[in-house]
């Protein structure tokens, strides 16, 4: 496996990760465990973070000069890098919303 | 023969771990089917299946899916071994948790 290509798992565990704990504190939010949501939901944050940071490498290598081959692996770990982040702010809102029910 | 199915949202990059838990099997000598498939098709799979391992982005299914296939093993990929694509230390934690299941 060459070096993007472990980039991009890298991306997608980690993001992938963060998208299963959002998931998973709308559920304990619903079922009424605010603080396990809000646990998750710090857990869900430092997985983003730790897949942007390797993203973020990529596109610093690329604004020095040294351009990546796009394949279809890193397009699929930016998808999901996305909809992490977008499942990241709704749960947040929806905790927000169980929390002032 | 040992039926392993691998699960996660689109069967993807799951798909690079089956390929290397398959090469780790074959070095071993074990007779293995190894599969992986998105996690909308698992009810047409889940009955083959011996053991179902998860990808770590629908670790919040966990519940659900064992729930469906009650006692058969069902367990979530360590994140670290999904990002370096480990397939051989993938495969022995699959042995190992059948061996489990059987005693």
């Amino acid at each position: 496996m060459d070096k993007v290509e472990m980039i991009c798992f890298e991306i997608i565990s980690s993001v992938g990760t963060a998208r299963s704990c959002y998931v998973e504190a709308i559920k304990e939010a619903r079922n009424g465990d605010l603080s396990k949501a809000d646990e998750l939901i710090t857990e869900g944050n430092e997985m983003l973070r730790k897949g942007h940071a390797v993203h973020a490498s990529l596109v610093r290598d690329e604004a020095e000069g040294r351009k990546t081959d796009i394949s279809l692996l890193l397009i699929h770990a930016e998808d999901q890098m996305m909809s992490a982040e977008t499942l990241g702010i709704v749960s947040k809102e929806l905790i927000e919303l169980y929390r002032n029910k | 023969m040992v039926n392993i199915l691998l699960c996660c949202s689109g069967g993807m990059s799951t798909s690079i771990l089956v390929k290397k838990m398959k090469a780790a099997a074959i070095e071993k000598g074990i007779e293995t089917e190894i599969w992986a498939i998105q996690m909308q098709d698992i009810d047409k799979h889940k009955e083959k299946a011996d053991i179902i391992l998860l990808g770590p982005q629908i670790r919040y299914a966990l519940g659900e899916i064992q729930s469906e296939v009650s006692t058969k093993p069902v367990f979530v990929i360590d994140i670290m071994d999904y990002g370096t694509m480990n397939g051989e230390k993938v495969l022995n934690i699959a042995l190992d948790k059948l061996g489990d299941a059987k005693n």
